[in-house]
Order: structure tokens, then C-alpha cells, then sequence
């Protein structure tokens, strides 16, 4: 936990310096945009995440006494510097998407501003992403934990309906992610992927002469994946934080634990699997994970 | 042999390397960079073509305004146009009417400012300085950048993007070929012949715009109009002429026009 707790500080002090960063270069006279100036951290920073995730061993879910490891260290960097980054880049990138009608950023500093938050945000959001990437495929079963298998339909329906109270239903088996939640995994990969190929056409677009046919087909793609990802940002962030049915799990991404009894009744499936791969331990040892 | 590599180097190996060797190469250009690449080592060749307005000449008929925006935009609307003519209703001659051209600078802010490569120097047209307008998002900071007054680069507030003179090269409504080399069709269309191409920078006159004679072709002095060849202003002709007045015009000009 106080490893943790250290890990979380230092996350929020990168994220505040780099803000601070982005608005200092932005304000000042003849402030220079970080998409030029500071371009070479865009590339950089999925090859850090890729680094972080080699040298990072992971712990794997196990039983400490009345509480579950849920997500090591590693899961919660990797999901708030996605997340975060996320959030921020949905906001800036809203902004400037709509320089237009309605203009939500007048003036050439405003405009520098959010263009340079959008910067921070992209190094972010890139850091955290290829690090979940590269410790996924280190771990390919991780991947599996997300994907959805024949009852995601079934289960999807039941799930949402029990959350909004219109379905009285016992919870079947469910493994570690809710069917609901791993429908919405393919959302998020099918948002991200684009966002993330077309950002660095148009990252490369401040530094080299890209053809325009190419931007603009990039700048059209990127738009409508945002659309997506903010769609599935939002159903994330109702379902996962705003619904008081989900603050157990919540909660298990700061502090990486969940109780044994919510395991129970919601995860039984996934309680099994873990009795099976791992020996209970009585006491509750120091969490080892980053 | 191979099954033992194989095995030595995992997956973990592969993405320590991969990580280790992009962060490496990646920062170390970056600061590579910085520090050996010269300090604002920035040049660009010259337009091969200016538009260039005799300030004397023209009488704001605003055609060329009109033109402008038909060749560009296919419809005329003054507000589009890339030229733009203003009329002072206090300033005296020749300063009661005023062109505001680009002046395609030899170190163009406006392509310095431009964070995307959108308003670019287009090399394969005679260097002309304009706009791409599909990589054009909308920030303005070329507008910003443009060290005259109004900004020589406009925005398009119908197709939302920056807009500025292009020596019209891409002019999808007209059939002439335009450019550098080419066409142009405020020169094309203006009655008074007030607007001409040149293919060398022009000289300045202050900060504001260039110093052209475009009267001598036509021996303007001889109509009587209140300037003459050389460009020289004859008397006050800041009023319109008043019934009995005897204005001061060269000898041999029998014909006096107001300008309006």
C-alpha cells in the first residue's frame, strides 16, 4: 500500500508538472506549440512504455486472508495513465475539434493552450497505453481477461439491466471482468487504435510534409474515433465509478484489493480460477507489484 | 543450437531491447538535434511572383475583390476575397484608398507560425506562400503571425480554414492557368490596370506596402488625372472639384476628373 501510495503521488506530480509545462510554454510571448517544439517526446513515449512493462514483474491475483489482490501496480499505472490521459485528451481534442461551430477556444493563445495540454496528455496517454500493450503481450492470458466469449450478449443484457433495476437475476459465474465490460473492451480497442495511428500521422504532420489527401483522412478518422472513445468513456465512467454497485471495484484501483465476499457474489467464476492457479495465503503479506 | 537461442532470448528480452533502443535513438536525436543543428537555421526561397497595386490608379471599384473571390470560392463575395480594397472616407489622395495585398514576405511568419505545415511555400509553384487547406485546423496563428495590418492572411469563415492570396495557382472556377507563371485574375479583371505581376521583390515603402508606378504605360499625366508620372500629387483633391475653381494641373491637360 505504500508502495502504492508513492507510485500514485509520483503519477500525480508527472501529470501536474506536465501540465504545468504545457501552460507555461503556452503563455508565454511567441510561445512555441509543444507538437513542434517538443515532438520528439510523442515517439518517445510509447518505446518508454514498452521499456517500463519489460522491466516490471507482475503479481497475479491471489486471496490475502478476507480481501483479493485484484490489480497489481503495474494494472493501476497502467489503467490511470490510460484513463487519464484519456479524459483529458477527450476534452482538449473536443476543443479543438471544435474551432469551428461552436467555437469553444477563441484566440491564438487559448488555441496554443489546449493544443499543448492536448500534447501532455498525448505523451500520457501513449506511456500508459503501449505500456498496457507490451505487458499484455507478456502475459497473453491478461488479453484473454478482456475478451468476451459466447455468453456476452446474454450476460451484457442482464448485467446493464440489473445495474439500471429494470432485471431481477442471480449473477452467473463471472470471471474477473463482467461480459458487459469486456463487450466494452471492443469498443475501446476498435476507439483507440485508429486514434492512436492517425495521431501520429498528424503528430508527423508538424514535422515532415505529409500529403494533405493523407491528413485529411487522418484528421477525419481521428474525429470519428474520438466520437467512439468518448462514447465509451462515458458508459465506462457511469457503470465503473458513478453507480454505487461498482465502487467496490473502484476502490480496487487505488488501493488494488476487493473483498472476498464481493468476490463471491459477483465473481464467482473468477474466484474458482483463482483457488485453482493459487494457494490461499492466510496472512496478508506486502503487495509486491509495481 | 537454435532451439537454445531461442529459448535464451524470450519475449521479455525482445521488448527490454525494443523499449531500451527506441527510447535510446529517440533521445538521443532529440538532443543530437538541439544541440548540433544551428540555432533557428530557418530559410525559404523567394515567391517568383508578387502582386503588386499602384495605389494612385485604382479608383475601389472592388472588382478585382469580386474576381478574387469568383476564381476561388465560385461566388463573389467581398468578404472571401484574398485581396481586399478599403475605402477611407477621411484620408486625402492617394491615402482615401487603400490596397491590402499579400506581399508573399521573403521570410513568411505566417508559415512559421502554421503548426501543421498547412500554409506552406509551395516549391513546385513558383514558391508561392498558401495554404493547404486539408491540413488547415483552425488555430489562426497565421492570421496572428502576419506582420501586417489587417492581416494579410484571411479567414475562410464559410469553409472554416485560413485563406490567402495564391497567386491563384489553384482557382477551381476559372479555366486560366494561374500561378507564378501564370494568370492572375485581380490583374486580369481590373479596369484600370492599378494591379500587375512582378517577379521581383518589390521595394518597400515604410511597413506598409510596396512602391509601384503603373502609370507611365498608360501617360496618365495627359488625361488630367491629379498625379502624374512620377507619381506626384497635384494640389489638395481630397474635396470634389467646386464650380469656378481652377485646379493646378500640368499644362496641356485640358480635362479635370474627380476621382469619384
Amino acid at each position: 500500500m505504500k508502495r502504492q501510495g508513492w507510485m500514485a503521488g509520483l503519477a500525480a506530480l508527472v501529470v501536474a508538472v506536465g501540465l504545468a509545462f504545457a501552460i507555461k510554454a503556452a503563455w508565454a510571448d511567441g510561445a512555441q506549440l509543444l507538437f513542434n517544439s517538443a515532438g520528439w517526446a510523442v515517439w518517445i513515449a510509447p518505446f518508454a512504455g514498452i521499456l517500463a512493462a519489460a522491466v516490471t514483474r507482475r503479481v497475479d491475483p491471489h486471496i490475502e486472508g478476507d480481501q483479493v489482490v485484484r490489480h497489481d501496480g503495474a494494472a493501476m499505472l497502467a489503467h490511470w495513465t490510460h484513463g487519464i490521459g484519456t479524459a483529458a485528451l477527450l476534452v482538449t481534442g473536443i476543443a479543438l475539434g471544435l474551432l469551428f461551430v461552436p467555437r469553444l477556444v477563441v484566440g491564438v493563445k487559448a488555441a496554443g493552450l489546449v493544443m499543448n495540454i492536448h500534447f501532455a496528455a498525448v505523451v500520457f496517454f501513449l506511456f500508459g497505453t503501449f505500456y498496457w500493450a507490451a505487458n499484455t503481450l507478456l502475459a497473453t492470458k491478461r488479453f484473454g481477461e478482456h475478451l468476451p466469449d459466447h455468453n456476452a450478449i446474454s450476460y451484457t443484457i442482464r448485467h446493464y439491466g440489473l445495474l439500471l433495476g429494470f432485471k431481477k437475476f442471480t449473477m452467473p459465474p463471472e470471471d474477473k471482468y463482467f461480459e458487459s465490460e469486456r463487450m466494452a473492451f471492443i469498443l475501446a480497442l476498435i476507439a483507440t487504435i485508429p486514434i492512436i495511428l492517425t495521431g501520429f500521422v498528424k503528430v508527423a504532420a508538424h514535422a515532415m510534409d505529409v500529403p494533405g489527401q493523407i491528413v485529411r483522412i487522418a484528421t477525419v478518422t481521428h474525429d470519428v474515433s474520438t466520437v467512439l472513445m468518448l462514447a465509451f468513456f462515458l458508459a465506462h465512467v457511469f457503470f465503473a465509478a458513478v453507480l454505487p454497485m461498482s465502487w467496490p471495484v473502484l476502490r480496487s484501483m487505488f488501493t488494488g484489493r476487493v473483498s472476498l465476499d464481493h468476490v463471491k457474489a459477483e465473481h464467482a467464476g473468477w474466484l474458482a480460477s483463482i483457488r485453482t492457479a493459487v494457494p490461499e495465503t492466510p496472512v496478508a503479506p506486502t503487495s509486491k507489484g509495481v | 543450437m537454435t532451439d537454445t537461442v531461442r529459448k535464451d532470448f524470450s519475449r521479455r528480452d525482445f521488448l527490454t531491447g525494443m523499449g531500451g533502443i527506441g527510447v535510446g535513438v529517440i533521445f538521443t536525436g532529440a538532443l543530437g538535434g538541439s544541440l548540433l543543428a544551428p540555432a533557428k537555421a530557418y530559410g525559404v526561397p523567394a515567391s517568383e511572383g508578387y502582386i503588386v497595386v499602384d495605389e494612385k490608379k485604382c479608383s475601389g471599384c472592388s472588382t478585382c475583390m469580386l474576381m478574387c473571390s469568383l476564381v476561388h470560392e465560385g461566388e463573389e463575395n467581398l468578404s472571401l476575397s484574398r485581396i481586399q480594397v478599403v475605402n477611407d472616407p477621411y484620408g486625402k489622395f492617394p491615402n482615401d484608398i487603400v490596397q491590402y495585398q499579400c506581399h508573399q514576405c521573403p521570410f513568411p511568419a505566417c508559415v512559421e507560425a502554421c503548426p501543421t505545415g498547412a500554409m506552406h511555400v509551395d516549391a513546385a509553384h513558383g514558391n508561392v506562400r498558401t495554404v493547404d487547406t486539408s491540413k488547415c485546423i483552425g488555430c489562426e496563428r497565421c492570421i496572428n503571425a502576419c506582420p501586417f495590418t489587417p492581416s494579410r492572411v484571411q479567414w475562410n469563415n464559410l469553409a472554416k480554414h485560413a485563406s490567402k492570396c495564391d497567386l491563384c495557382q489553384e482557382t477551381p472556377y476559372w479555366s486560366e492557368t494561374g500561378g507564378a507563371a501564370g494568370k492572375q485574375a485581380c490583374v486580369e479583371s481590373c479596369p484600370n490596370k492599378a494591379i500587375a505581376m512582378v517577379h521581383d521583390v518589390p521595394s518597400q515603402t515604410g511597413a506598409g506596402g510596396y512602391s509601384v508606378n503603373l502609370r507611365k504605360a498608360d501617360g496618365w499625366g495627359k488625361l488630367g488625372f491629379p498625379v502624374d508620372d512620377a507619381g506626384a500629387v497635384i494640389g489638395d483633391n481630397s474635396l470634389p472639384m467646386t464650380k469656378g475653381a481652377e485646379p493646378s494641373h500640368p499644362a496641356g491637360a485640358t480635362t479635370y476628373f474627380p476621382r469619384r
